[in-house]
């Protein structure tokens, strides 16, 4: 039982990791609370020094939230300045303007 | 997600009501939302949609031009990018469209559309990817839309004198065909407006004769209850999952 409940903190735990790095938003917490709530679990059935590995999971775990939280209150969404996209807006723009006079030829 | 983004946009396009041309939409306009789409109950935020209003002048007549572009934010970028383009050639005061143009680019698929209005007909040009340009000429009604200038149409509605439950039936073109919809007003409520505060909001559902949008009421537009009726928050259903627009900064209305 503990060491199922070990592998699967460790999963969590590397998902947890995995989606802290990735641009996932709070989407992160998921695992996170997964990984916490196993580790804790795993914890409470370990005994002596097995307590150890389990400890480490845990401050993975919780160093992940904090990071996650960090990225969401203090990084702001932005859109990056395309200069492709604007390029291609302007050359849509003129294009139009050319297609509504053959269209205002055409219905005269 | 492509479908789900894919479907943000067109979310605007089953938005439409008769007009009455007491207010008339500016141009100069610029509204940015930002869109969240729902993760395993989380709201995660994914791209900024702006709407903005200009002029464009050709040498025989004026039109509004109507925009409506759609990029993820810059963290997205890596791991799927998307620049979408929505707009539409508009009479400047019936808003009735002449041209209609979409372009799409979303993690790599492209696609370009063009609609252009002739009296009671269609011409739809479509370039998916790299398959080869199609062209085709449909009838409509004489009242049907294009996607977008529908939105600014809805904004000319009176719905001070329209009683919770009154239901409207009208139709857009998208995507080649014309999709009839269904708009249900359902009263008032007050929304978190972005840099225009907390405003009092029309609240109007969306229901429409496809399979895109899912659920009964599901599928939602406030509008600040106000001459401007500045669209401030979008929700909607779709059959992957749930979304929502949230205006956060509204200029030159």
């Amino acid at each position: 039982m503990r060491k199922l409940l070990l592998v699967l903190t460790i999963v969590f735990t590397v998902l947890a990791i995995l989606f802290s790095a990735l641009p996932m938003d709070t989407l992160a917490f998921l695992p996170i609370g997964v990984a916490i709530a196993l580790s804790l679990v795993t914890l409470l059935k370990s005994e002596g020094n097995q307590k150890k590995f389990p400890k480490i999971l845990l401050t993975i775990s919780v160093i992940c939230s904090v990071f996650v939280l960090g990225k969401t209150i203090f990084i702001k969404d932005e859109v990056e300045v395309d200069k492709t996209f604007e390029q291609q807006k302007i050359e849509t723009k003129q294009e139009a303007k050319k297609e509504l006079e053959e269209l205002e030829n055409d219905l005269e | 997600m492509k479908r789900i983004l894919l479907l943000l946009p067109m979310i605007f396009a089953f938005l439409s009501f008769t007009s009455s041309t007491r207010m008339q939409v500016r141009a100069g306009e610029k509204l940015v939302y930002a869109g969240s789409y729902n993760m395993s109950g989380l709201m995660t935020q994914l791209a900024q949609v702006t709407m903005s209003t200009e002029n464009v002048s050709t040498a025989k007549n004026n039109y509004l031009h109507l925009s409506c572009e759609l990029s993820t934010y810059s963290k997205w970028d890596k791991f799927f990018k998307i620049r979408d383009i929505y707009e539409s050639y508009v009479h400047p005061t019936t808003l009735k469209p002449s041209l209609y143009k979409r372009s799409i680019d979303e993690g790599g698929y492209t696609k370009k559309e063009k609609y252009v209005f002739k009296n009671n007909k269609v011409t739809s040009t479509v370039k998916k990817r790299t398959y080869p340009e199609s062209s085709r000429t449909f009838n409509i009604k004489p009242t049907s839309i294009d996607a977008v200038s529908i939105l600014y149409q809805l904004r000319l509605v009176d719905f001070s004198k329209m009683q919770a439950g009154q239901t409207k039936s009208y139709t857009i073109v998208f995507d080649e065909k014309e999709v009839p919809v269904t708009l249900k007003y359902m009263g008032k409520e007050e929304i978190k407006a972005g840099n225009l505060g907390t405003k009092e909001c029309y609240k109007i559902s969306i229901g429409a004769k496809t399979d895109a949008l899912r659920g009964k009421d599901k599928n939602l537009i406030w509008l600040t209850a106000d001459a401007k009726k500045i669209p401030a928050l979008i929700k909607f259903s779709i059959p992957v999952g749930t979304g929502q627009l949230t205006l956060t900064s509204a200029s030159g209305i």
